[in-house]
């Protein structure tokens, strides 16, 4: 059971705060809700860029780590296509300092081109770390834009080519901030060891003056129903052919994100599921596979993927995997294969609260989604679900006129 | 109000660790309990001295690791596994140098069988040929794969560089070794190490007396033999090691290191400042000159590895192909640079209050001090260890620090391995 208080500061900004008295931590975390899907499709990448950005000096401040590593703090963030998070976590005696530091760069950024420069530089590298120099890197990369036409998360976070990065000019830094970093599109969550008055007061004090900026309205392009089988194969220098197959589903808070994410168990999600036991034990077609939903805010997608071992064409994984697709179609799953499914959801749930930090960014996350009455409802959601509502599922979702499949084939 | 003036600030006071209840069970088999959780969360790591050094054919500590729970004939490895599954239990396989294990997660509700189908299963293990074809294929390509990446080819020749061709610790598979381990081997090595060993029980979790009961019963199966082994002393490979090339890489991976001492010696807890300076947390110097000034990397840290018969310091970037000797010199000017200037009183206050809040991150919860406590234990440390290092971080002054860089940080004694 997670508890929350929340309130709303005048501009705009709102406010949550998780108590937890048995910690000697504290945690502040601020969402922005701003991701790739905001960024224009010939600047792309620009999302994940600017986070970069924001740890290079603020108005008032100008370098965001060290005072907070001076109180004992550690930082970090993460941009996905749909959010971009930051984290402070501290001694709990020390939290007016995340409070000081995230107020200044929420008021307004430094801007200095040197910082520009280098985070340009660092963010290139990590393009070649992930997408490039690592076999299969570049999957995600080829496989969006098959996926999505119309819809931005046709690009990835880190951004569709190294130019886009190259290109980024410091006027288009000061417009993103200005547009996205408003506190009117912020959540702020802190949790730890600290009072609620406490944490208003210094909501007040250091959020309070910032001033409400414009109010950014997303008008993003909708993706149309798929109709079409759709396939991508690349060649790379790689050791195994890999196989990636993608339905689209619903959203983050539709009711189809649970019973796709414990369909997803049951086709491939630990070594008792459908797909480890016959294709990787049984049939020694593939070397390793898994399932998963993308669990995004919009246009949700539901994976299949894997390595085939070396004897196996793409022709015989396809139809394996499809044999088991119409299997979940064609006939009920007992209760017991259910039941397992669900229990592993509540295990996994208790052991995920038990970190502050977690508690805290799940808080804002949900916030973010208009849904935070729910967070306490999780299990709930999936508890209900029947195997009934599985099979309906499948029915509706893997068809094969729907599906998106991108082959890797071994470069000669 | 002034923005550009912080708030105060006080210095993190250290937090005692809790240490578990230490239990008896049979056989010499030892329990660590922590009972005191507040939610119904459990978590029992089983570990044995069944590390890759004490194998006598390579990927056999693994592949025996990864398959003592996957059943036999009558009991197929699936069976177990949806078994585990339905009662809502975990299981992590571990395997290092020196050790070898299980970890089982559950609730307070289950534990109790999901420990009787993990223990069923490990006492009736006959490594099935199926499920050993099955690892061999699935573990041959995984290492295919993880094989093409600069920062594997570059630590696997490091570590026979730091470690030398006798010592256990430096060699790494060859895609060979996946066709010489056999079925025997995983059997007598499961006999020998796991069966007629002694496994440790480190617990957290609000159990029942009951289920301390069952743990009981499960000890009385071992009848612990003493393994024979002598450790090789590890012989480093000092300078520089012809780059590893790799056609058509876009980065360079970089590893510069040396051997080093246990976490008794008396330098331990200065050169663990040293290198937290060094390369240790995201404001370090290496951070700072490699990718907050010339954006050279995406990421560049330091660390120290203790292992039970060797320990070693090592640096480690991946960096752009065209910026691998300019990077390796700025290494070298950082490292220089503690050795010649005296760090000053506000950067080592920085990285003390750093590391003091590290501290209590990495006490947060009854799960982590239990590794905190697992670390004491296996290092044969004092029970006093954590506030020992929190009152050397507090004395060590920015000469002592200098003087561990003169000591231990010279260029000849380094190893510098490149790969791309």
């Amino acid at each position: 059971m997670i508890n929350y208080e929340e309130f709303k500061l005048d501009n705009g900004l709102k406010v949550i705060f998780h108590q937890d008295k048995t910690t000697p931590l504290a945690v502040l975390n601020i969402l922005y809700d701003v991701g790739a899907k905001d960024e224009e499709e010939s600047r792309t990448g620009f999302a994940h860029l600017f986070e970069h950005l924001m740890f290079g000096g603020s108005k008032n401040i100008p370098n965001f780590d060290t005072p907070l590593q001076m109180a004992g703090g550690e930082c970090n963030a993460f941009t996905s296509n749909d959010i971009t998070n930051y984290y402070n976590t501290l001694p709990a005696q020390n939290i007016e300092t995340a409070f000081w530091l995230e107020s200044d760069r929420m008021l307004e950024l430094a801007f200095t081109p040197k910082s520009l420069e280098v985070q340009r530089g660092v963010v290139i590298e990590e393009f070649k770390q992930r997408y490039l120099n690592q076999p299969y890197g570049d999957v995600w990369l080829n496989f969006r834009p098959l996926v999505y036409k119309n819809h931005p998360y046709k690009w990835a976070t880190i951004g569709k080519e190294i130019a886009h990065i190259e290109n980024a000019t410091m006027e288009d830094v000061k417009g993103f901030f200005f547009k996205h970093y408003s506190p009117q599109n912020a959540v702020m969550v802190v949790g730890g060891n600290l009072e609620l008055q406490q944490v208003k007061d210094l909501a007040e004090k250091w959020f309070g003056p910032i001033p409400a900026r414009e109010k950014y309205v997303r008008n993003i392009p909708a993706e149309p129903e798929q109709t079409e089988a759709r396939e991508l194969v690349i060649e790379r220098d790689v050791p195994s052919k890999a196989f990636y197959m993608a339905f689209r589903m619903g959203n983050r808070t539709s009711a189809d994100h649970f019973i796709g994410d414990l369909c997803s168990d049951i086709i491939a999600g630990s070594k008792s599921s459908r797909l480890y036991n016959r294709l990787i034990v049984e049939e020694k077609k593939f070397t390793s596979i898994s399932a998963y939903i993308t669990g995004s805010l919009e246009e949700g997608l539901f994976i299949i993927s894997g390595h085939l071992n070396q004897e196996t064409t793409f022709e015989d994984a396809q139809a394996a995997i499809w044999e088991e697709l119409d299997n979940l179609e064609g006939s009920l799953m007992d209760a017991k294969e259910l039941t397992k499914v669900k229990n592993k959801h509540k295990t996994s749930k208790v052991f995920s609260e038990q970190s502050l930090l977690n508690r805290v960014m799940n808080i804002a996350f949900y916030e973010n989604m208009g849904k935070l009455s729910e967070i306490n409802n999780v299990l709930e959601n999936y508890d209900r679900i029947t195997a009934e509502d599985i099979q309906d599922f499948s029915k509706r979702i893997f068809a094969r006129n729907k599906q998106s499949v991108l082959k890797v084939n071994i470069k000669k | 109000m002034n923005r550009s003036i912080a708030p105060n600030y006080s210095q993190p006071e250290s937090l005692a660790i809790q240490f578990p209840e230490e239990i008896e069970l049979a056989n010499g088999v030892q329990l660590f309990w922590t009972k005191d959780v507040k939610d119904d969360s459990v978590k029992l790591d089983i570990e044995w001295r069944a590390g890759s050094k004490y194998q006598s054919k390579k990927l056999v500590a693994n592949f025996t690791n990864k398959l003592m729970l996957s059943g036999n004939e009558d009991r197929p490895a699936s069976a177990i596994a949806s078994e585990i599954d339905y009662y809502g239990g975990y299981l992590q396989h571990e395997l290092d140098r020196d050790h070898a294990g299980i970890v089982l997660y559950g609730l307070r509700e289950n534990i109790s069988d999901v420990f009787r189908i993990v223990t069923e299963a490990f006492s009736a293990a006959s490594f099935p040929q199926k499920q050993f074809e099955k690892e061999r294929t699935v573990a041959s390509m995984s290492f295919k794969i993880e094989s093409k990446k600069v920062k594997n080819l570059c630590q696997r020749r490091f570590n026979k560089a730091i470690f030398g061709k006798e010592s256990v610790y430096g060699q790494s598979a060859v895609e060979e070794d996946f066709t010489a381990v056999e079925q025997e081997d995983l059997k007598t090595f499961y006999k020998e190490v796991y069966q007629q060993g002694t496994p440790t029980l480190f617990l957290v979790g609000n159990v029942t007396e009951s289920f301390i009961e069952q743990l009981k019963k499960w000890a009385e199966n071992f009848s612990p033999k003493t393994i024979n082994y002598t450790p090789n002393a590890p012989e480093q490979e000092k300078g520089r090691i012809a780059n590893i090339e790799v056609e058509d890489a876009i980065q360079s991976a970089i590893r510069v290191g040396r051997l080093m001492f246990k976490k008794t010696h008396p330098d331990y807890f200065g050169f663990q400042l040293l290198n937290t300076v060094l390369g240790g947390y995201f404001g370090s110097r290496l951070m700072a000159n490699i990718r907050e000034d010339k954006g050279y990397t995406y990421g560049i840290g330091s660390d120290m590895a203790v292992m039970e018969d060797a320990a070693y310091f090592l640096i480690s970037t991946e960096v752009g192909i065209d910026v691998r000797e300019q990077t390796i010199q700025e290494i070298f000017n950082e490292i220089e640079r503690l050795q010649t200037e005296l760090i000053s009183e506000e950067e080592l206050l920085k990285v003390k209050n750093y590391l003091l809040g590290d501290f209590l991150r990495h006490a947060d919860g009854p799960i982590a001090m239990m590794e905190n406590f697992k670390n004491i234990h296996f290092n044969l440390l004092p029970k006093t260890y954590y506030s020992d290092f929190i009152q050397a971080i507090h004395n060590t002054t920015a000469a002592e620090l200098q003087n561990l860089a003169i000591k231990y940080l010279q260029r000849d004694d380094l190893t510098v391995v490149t790969a791309g």
